[in-house]
């Protein structure tokens, strides 16, 4: 699949011709310099942007001919996001940032509340489940984010540089959570320039002006 | 979590902004519902003045106000005529004109209101203190009814006597002075705060007027009887009475509108108008500032499953709660306001003291509520527009990039 | 009055002998008539003892804000000629009342005191300056007062909208003064910045919405004198209500960015640049 962008100068080509698998329980990093067209194709991958030629099926269904509704809906069960900047909601507390999107998606009350406390519990943050993002550090608000994006069980988790915001300790830390994440049966796929993120992956794929280099 | 605790945590967040978006529409919202009120405070107000009176219809002998045209000829007739219908409960006749006390040779004369009214069961006045005049009169001219303010002004007290020159036409004249007794002291319906009124038998009225045979009427007030309504009694003697204008007291209320009461209306309107689009604006503006500064946090909600509707409900909430809460506060302070302006507006001289500027209907609240909901939405459309057409990878990467 | 104003086809030489009157131009409009048409007058509402005149000419109502909501069908003639039109036949002293003397005084002459000796000379007469007719001026006061309630409010009501947007304006960038504070610039040199730019602002938002009531107030009055047929004007913009807008609009735009940014600064650098 492709992805171009019109501007004023003429056309710019994000991704080109680009084709990837992603298996069951997959851990894939991508890696690349600045530009090249890195978190344009994960935004392609979670359903947030359609491919300007091309197809991309998720689990066998093409989502660039699907409407919006239908690609939310898929982004909001079967992907799971985790920004550079965490955009967690400042105004919710730690357990309700992560009991929005099962809200979202239908869960009942008492299922949300068991799931809420289990992935906390599950990314170590128990204790802070009633502090804002406010009351957070880097590496809190990043753990907040994961447990969000496994909240309806995605089958996929995405991550746009995941530790790009956090010091080096902290980033081994989300390393380790987003290792065992995988390791639990979730596929990732990760952009970033972290080397050492990269080499935790079964799989590194390089990009440089929007194509992947074998 | 639903889009109403989404909206109130949205609001919280920035409570700064918040209260002042809620006081601006309490503030814009008070004054719209003043306009409200405004618009047909002084007609239904009148409309119970008239109503509260005890009589359904004037006639008059054209389409001018009561007192302001020609005298119906042969009024005792027709008043007759009037009260024999079956419709008709009672009707009685009035005659208008002016009265001046002389109180001293260096002071002004105290001038009144003065009419004389047709014998009747039924009275277009209150007695509050002494005796109602008597249903009949003798030749001699004799007794005067007199409102709390000429009594005052006056010192008199039942049984008292006075002496007045009356005018009892638009012309200038020059009658000599009667002396009449106090019968007692009575609330006239539309009394002002500060002029004297009195009533006489119609006929000793005509007699103080240098008119012993005069038998005119600048109105006769009528009641339906029980069991007909003012409508009907009207259409009776509108048969019955061909040449004369009959009007029932909503019919005398459209007139008013039509004439004196319509500036109030056309200021409620234009003002309404005015108060309704800075409304508009300031949700509008607050709205669209908020999205603005949340697009990145959008995006994310977005990113994350969140559907193109319910991101647009989650503004729609926002604003319909700023503007359900400040509409909220907005009626005990409308109410406040009103109470402030009815009281400037009140002092315009010759008003009827019964009378209020600023009524309140529900009519008035349904279209309040009505008209700040359709604010809250059309509000709601441009920061609605802007984030149903958010590109949510172009604003994570904008986020990113700033 | 004009019980039947019906055109009369006569010879010109016929015409031009009759009495002369004037119209106002809501009566020509409504029943049609033209200078040089002939025209029967009566007092009486059923038509008695009319007269024929010749309009000579059309006139514009002096605009009454009095009488703002009466019919502008009117008619001016002669004296003699509306007192013998008007007259009570049997009261001889018919021909000799009228119901008011206008008099224009010199220019420097004082009209109370004028007033006072006409009304000492002849008593039972009265006699008041026109400026100072009493009822009248009462009325415009309270409607005066309304007016600058309503006008309160709404300055109110304005000035929380102001405020909501200074707060919105000024947080926008709460970043941005985070980092000038953190590179040493003071509270007062950045307080000075927004002085200027609500300064700016405010003078700006002040002309535009000067600009707009000008707009409107034609808008305004074009409405008003279409509905009530009348030549009176109902808004005016004078120099004076646009010093005084300015004179409160500029200082409240200011205080509100003023006090808006006062507050942000309050609250340490390090607080205001994370996010």
């Amino acid at each position: 699949m492709s992805r171009s962008f019109a501007m004023p100068a003429g056309a710019v080509v994000a991704v080109r011709d680009v084709s990837l698998t992603i298996e069951a329980a997959d851990h894939v990093a991508i890696t690349g310099p600045s530009g090249c067209g890195k978190s344009t194709l994960l935004h392609l991958l979670g359903c947030v942007d359609a491919p300007t030629s091309g197809s991309l099926l998720f689990e066998g269904e093409d989502v660039a001919s699907m409407n919006d509704a239908a690609r939310s809906r898929i982004r909001l069960t079967r992907i799971g996001f985790v920004f550079q900047r965490f955009f967690l909601l400042p105004m919710l507390t730690a357990a309700e940032n992560v009991d929005l999107p099962q809200s979202e998606a239908g869960v009942g009350r008492a299922e949300r509340r068991r799931r809420t406390t289990e992935l906390l519990e599950y990314v170590g943050l128990s204790a802070r489940a009633d502090h804002r993002p406010s009351q957070l550090s880097g590496g809190e608000m990043q753990r907040v984010a994961i447990a969000r994006a496994l909240a309806n069980r995605p089958r996929l988790l995405l991550a746009d540089e995941p530790t790009g915001e956090l010091d080096q300790a902290t980033g081994a830390q989300i390393a380790a959570l987003l290792d065992r994440v995988n390791a639990d049966g979730t596929a990732m796929v990760i952009v970033t320039h972290d080397a050492e993120l990269a080499a935790r992956a079964r799989r590194v794929v390089g990009m440089r002006d929007g194509t992947i280099q074998l | 979590m639903n889009t109403l605790p989404f909206a109130v945590r949205t609001l919280r967040r920035q409570p700064a902004r918040a209260a002042l978006g809620i006081l601006g529409v309490a503030a814009v919202g008070a004054l719209l519902f003043d306009m409200l009120l405004l618009s047909r405070g002084l007609v239904l107000s009148m409309q119970d003045a008239l109503d509260r009176g005890g009589f359904d219809i004037r006639i008059t002998a054209t389409a001018s106000l009561p007192g302001s045209g020609p005298r119906i000829p042969d009024a005792t007739t027709v008043a007759r005529t009037a009260a024999s219908l079956p419709q008709v409960d009672a009707a009685v006749a009035l005659r208008f004109g002016t009265g001046r006390v002389a109180t001293g040779e260096h002071r002004p004369a105290v001038a009144f209101s003065l009419f004389g009214a047709e014998p009747s069961r039924l009275r277009p006045w209150t007695i509050l203190r002494g005796r109602d005049l008597p249903l009949r009169s003798d030749a001699r001219v004799g007794e005067i009814l007199v409102n709390d303010v000429l009594a005052r002004t006056l010192h008199l007290e039942p049984g008292a006597p006075l002496t007045l020159r009356p005018s009892c036409r638009r012309a200038a004249e020059a009658l000599p002075p009667v002396t009449v007794r106090v019968a007692g002291v009575a609330r006239f319906p539309f009394d002002t705060v500060d002029q004297g009124t009195a009533a006489m038998n119609r006929l000793d009225f005509a007699g103080a007027c240098g008119e012993p045979q005069g038998d005119e009427a600048d109105v006769i007030l009528v009641s339906a009887a029980a069991g007909s309504d003012a409508d009907a009694a009207r259409n009776a003697l509108a048969r019955a009475l061909p040449a004369l204008a009959i009007a029932t007291n909503a019919q005398l209320v459209g007139r008013l509108e039509e004439s004196g009461f319509s500036y109030f209306r056309q200021i409620s309107t234009v003002l309404a108008t005015v108060t309704m689009t800075f409304g508009l604006l300031l949700i509008t503006v607050l709205l669209t500032v908020s999205v603005n500064q949340r697009l990145g946090t959008i995006a994310a909600l977005r990113a994350i499953g969140f559907s193109r509707r319910r991101v647009v409900a989650d503004v729609i909430v926002e604003s319909v709660l700023m503007v359900g809460i400040g509409g909220t506060l907005s009626l005990p302070l409308g109410f406040a306001l009103a109470q402030w302006l009815d009281r400037i507006l009140k002092r315009m001289p010759g008003l009827p003291e019964e009378l209020h500027f600023f009524v309140f209907e529900p009519r008035a609240l349904v279209l309040h509520a009505s008209l700040l909901a359709a604010t809250a939405v059309v509000a709601a459309l441009y920061p609605v527009r802007l984030v149903s057409r958010l590109p949510i990878a172009a604003t994570l990467r904008n986020e990113i990039v700033s | 009055m004009l019980a039947s104003a019906a055109r009369f086809d006569a010879q010109p030489r016929v015409a031009a002998d009759l009495p002369a009157i004037l119209i106002s131009r809501q009566l020509a409009t409504a029943r049609g008539l033209h200078a040089d048409d002939v025209v029967r007058l009566a007092a009486d509402p059923s038509g008695g003892r009319a007269r024929e005149f010749r309009v000579a000419g059309i006139y514009e109502p002096i605009p009454d804000p009095m009488r703002i909501n009466a019919s502008k069908h009117e008619a001016r003639l002669h004296l003699p000629d509306l007192l013998a039109l008007t007259a009570d036949a049997g009261d001889p002293l018919a021909l000799e009342n009228v119901d008011a003397i206008d008099i224009a005084i010199e220019p420097k002459a004082d009209a109370d005191a004028y007033a006072r000796q006409l009304a000492g000379r002849v008593p039972g007469l009265v006699a008041q300056p026109v400026r100072a007719v009493p009822g009248e001026a009462g009325l415009f006061v309270v409607l005066e007062r309304f007016h600058l309630a309503i006008a309160i409010v709404t300055i109110v009501a304005s000035t929380v909208f102001l405020l909501a947007l200074t707060v919105m304006l000024v947080d926008e960038r709460r970043e941005t003064v985070g980092v000038l504070r953190l590179i040493g610039l003071t509270s007062r040199r950045i307080l000075g910045q927004m002085f200027a730019e609500g300064l700016v602002i405010a003078g700006a938002g002040a002309l535009f919405g000067i600009a707009l009531a000008l707009a409107s107030e034609g808008l305004i009055n074009r409405y008003f004198q279409w509905r009530y047929d009348t030549a009176l004007v109902f808004v005016r913009i004078t120099p004076d209500v646009i010093w005084q807008s300015l004179a409160i609009a500029v200082p409240l735009g200011v205080a509100g960015s003023v006090l808006a940014s006062w507050a942000l600064l309050r609250r340490g650098a390090l607080i205001l640049v994370r996010r």
